[in-house]
């Protein structure tokens, strides 16, 4: 019986003959679901080539390459993925981590050619009939995420505990806190090109992830010997191109750089660093200035063998980090723990020494083989307004210098600052400080010329400003001080209606209808500072060469036209902080080289 | 399908239970039940059929999770029962004698992820790796990228930028 069936049972379809077909008359047209994963489109405007599709693919498939017309800028490295489709497993991993949410799938998935070269292009760069179409795999919009958009939340002092006092504000990470935002990091390295320094960050954030602090110390010190300094106060440009930062909040590199140092004990650096014994060259750099680009310098020139000498005007080493950042951002124990360690390799500081006072720049010229300057800007600049040589009027520099030289500032109960600048945050919050301990309210007014989305300040400055209830009035250009009978009694203003004219020069226009008069009786100017270069003498300014607006010029390794004289810092580019470290870098090593060269 | 949960609940330790929609629920239970609580659900609950069987590897708590997803075609309703094994040595009753088919999803999961279903038929021979002698594949510790690299020769004419590294030739090519 059973073979008969065997026979005849392949007969048994014959019984669907007349019967509606259930297959498809023309499967090479039929159209793919929705969310089926098909060939890639890449919005090539939107995309930075940040190179993480390329890390997270796991068959290799993705090669990172230019693109015609794509330019490499700050926050974009000018590549963009090229696929292998001999490679690629449609996993859509690479859709699924992209940090501009640029790329994305279609849902074509036929293609036919004799040619295998074709099946690898730049989706987007190459056009392509699916470019246009809706359908495809996206990264789901709503909870789904490969890496956290929100940073980890950093402790802060609330405002009703700091405001009248000094105490750091910014309480750092734990260990817990750091290794959690360390894994946001997708190690792309966008940011290394606009850090002024080049610091390793990719590098130095993956040795927080692995736990590795020693590691991550050295990854520091290569480019900044003042990682206590940086981690607290540095302008963080770097945050402003993260690639994270396009889909959520931008690492907090600078908070995870504090980490490292503050994990790391003062007297343990030596060892991981691995600095105890250096050869001596038998040469002698001068250096002017202890302020961030001179320690900066001294710290590798120490390194390559070379005695240095730094000559400081004021008692104690940091330059503005010490003399213009007030405690509550910078405390000094931070300061002095970065300084130390760079006195510990050898590095002499002569204190209350004025260049051209105290000795003179021949003297360091004939004295020491090379001389490095970094004076800073420590002049503060007057709006020469009428009322601005009344004896209640101050320049900000000064009275911040004075408090971290422990005076005793003049605090009003009105005050008014005009600027608009990070200074002017500094000394508006200081203010604030004072006021709120010797009248138990704060009455200081901040106002700039600037709008409020034009300031120069960190937005966090200006927000942490008005928590400590400074008020904080932009927009407005200063007439005049009003004085009534030898005493101030307030600054006139007029509506600023733009700063800058189409050519994005400083050119403000007023509205002299709208005016107003910010109650005062204490005025500080804060719109920038200056420099004091009296120090180099006509001698020596003869062979100087200086631009129209009397700077100095220098070289890519910051060398002045006197082969033996290099500068930087603010004096030359910036100011800030970070810049001025990678200027003293830049210069040792332009130090090492004219000093080879010679001998 | 609440009051056959709350049944079995009774008799059978669950944790997790979990709702996915009104026809699809979640539950979890400790290795040493789970045949004796899908034979209950089978011939008691009317969960006949088995829908799958598959593995998730939680390599961060360090186990295998299984889940045998069970229909009941009466009701119109599935049920996931949830299992997690240690991921070394892991080791799981066969419920090859509950369903036949229920061997070949082991032999998979053994190839896959190393599982061992001891007993079940033919579960030591290849499933579609012939040959295969390395890390189960779908473990999370086996790389991926690695093994594509050593595969698969490099195609000619491929090359790739590093995106800091190509940032600094194009703007700080002296630094």
């Amino acid at each position: 019986m059973g073979k008969i069936n065997d026979i005849l049972s392949p007969f048994t379809a014959w019984k669907h003959v007349v019967n509606k077909p259930v297959t498809i008359k023309d499967p090479v047209s039929r159209i793919a679901a929705d969310r089926y994963r098909g060939f890639h489109k890449n919005n090539l405007e939107k995309c930075i080539g940040c190179g993480t599709c390329e890390s997270i693919c796991q068959n290799a498939a993705i090669d990172m390459v230019p693109v015609e017309g794509i330019e490499t800028k700050h926050g974009d490295s000018g590549l963009r993925p090229r696929i292998d489709y001999g490679r690629c497993c449609w996993c859509a991993l690479c859709v699924d981590i992209c940090t501009t949410n640029s790329l994305s799938m279609s849902n074509e998935y036929i293609w036919i050619d004799e040619d295998p070269e074709v099946f690898r292009f730049v989706p987007g760069a190459e056009k392509k009939s699916w470019d246009t179409r809706q359908a495809g795999w996206q990264k789901p919009s709503d909870n789904y995420e490969l890496y956290d958009p929100q940073r980890v939340k950093m402790g802060e002092l609330s405002p009703e505990i700091r405001h009248d006092s000094f105490v750091e504000i910014v309480q750092g990470f734990s260990k817990e806190q750091a290794i959690a935002e360390a894994d946001r990091c997708v190690e792309c390295g966008i940011c290394t090109a606009t850090c002024p320094a080049h610091m390793g960050i990719p590098e130095y954030i993956k040795a927080i992830r692995n736990d590795n602090l020693d590691q991550g110390l050295k990854i520091l010190y290569e480019t900044n010997p003042l990682p206590e300094i940086c981690g607290r106060i540095c302008t963080h440009k770097c945050e402003t191109v993260c690639s994270v930062g396009h889909h959520g909040e931008p690492l907090s590199i600078r908070w995870l750089k504090r980490y490292i140092a503050d994990q790391n004990p003062a007297d343990k650096y030596k060892e991981i660093l691995n600095q105890g014994n250096i050869d001596d060259k038998g040469k002698k750099i001068a250096i002017i200035g202890a302020g961030p680009s001179g320690l900066s310098a001294a710290y590798y020139l120490s390194l390559m063998g070379y005695s240095c000498t730094i000559f400081e005007k004021l008692p104690q080493a940091g330059g503005m980090m010490r003399y213009g950042i007030p405690e509550y951002r910078l405390p000094y124990d931070q300061l002095d723990k970065d300084i130390n360690y760079i006195l510990s390799l050898g590095v002499d500081i002569k204190y209350n020494a004025t260049v051209g006072k105290d000795i003179t720049l021949e003297q360091l010229h004939n004295d020491y083989d090379a001389v490095y300057t970094g004076t800073g800007l420590h002049s503060g600049r007057s709006t020469r307004i009428h009322g601005t040589e009344h004896k209640n009027v101050y320049q900000a520099v000064d009275l911040l210098r004075d408090v971290s030289l422990g005076k005793e500032i003049p605090v009003a109960e009105k005050i008014v600052v005009i600027g608009g600048g990070n200074v002017a945050m500094d000394i508006t919050r200081t203010i604030a400080r004072l006021q709120k301990q010797k009248y138990g309210k704060v009455q200081v007014i901040a106002t700039s010329l600037e709008s409020e989305e034009e300031m120069p300040a960190d937005r966090e400055e200006i927000v942490e400003a008005r928590e400590e209830m400074a008020i904080i009035e932009p927009g407005w250009g200063p007439v005049e001080i009003i004085i009534e009978n030898d005493k101030i009694t307030g600054l006139k203003v007029n509506k600023c209606l733009s700063v800058f004219d189409e050519e994005r020069r400083f050119n403000p226009k007023f509205d002299k209808e709208n005016q107003k008069i910010f109650p005062a009786d204490m005025v500080i100017e804060s719109i920038g500072q200056g420099a004091d270069l009296s120090y180099i003498t006509e001698s020596f300014k003869e062979n100087l060469e200086m631009d129209q607006r009397g700077r100095i010029i220098v070289d890519k390794h910051f060398q002045t036209s006197l082969k033996w004289f290099f500068a930087g810092g603010d004096i030359i580019q910036g100011p800030d902080v970070i810049t001025s470290i990678a200027n003293g870098h830049k210069a040792a090593i332009g130090i090492d080289k004219f000093i080879n060269r010679n001998s | 399908m609440k009051e056959i949960l709350e049944k079995v609940k009774r008799v059978f330790p669950l944790q997790n239970i979990k709702k996915q929609r009104e026809n699809l629920y979640f539950v979890e239970t400790e290795k040493i039940h789970l045949v004796s609580l899908i034979t209950n659900l089978r011939d008691i609950n009317g969960f006949k059929h088995l829908v799958l069987l598959t593995a998730v590897d939680r390599i961060e708590n360090g186990v295998f999770q299984l889940t045998y997803l069970l229909n009941n075609d009466e009701l119109k309703i599935d049920l996931g029962v949830r299992v997690f094994l240690d991921r070394e040595n892991a080791e799981m009753e066969s419920i090859h004698h509950l369903w036949k088919q229920a061997a070949t999803y082991q032999r998979e999961l053994r190839e896959m992820f190393g599982i061992n279903f001891s007993g079940s038929p033919r579960v030591d021979k290849a499933f579609i790796l012939e040959g295969w002698d390395g890390m189960p594949p779908y473990r999370r510790d086996f790389d991926t990228l690695k093994y594509s690299e050593e595969t698969y020769f490099p195609r000619p004419g491929r090359s790739t930028n590093d995106p800091a590294e190509y940032m600094k030739q194009k703007m700080y090519p002296d630094e």
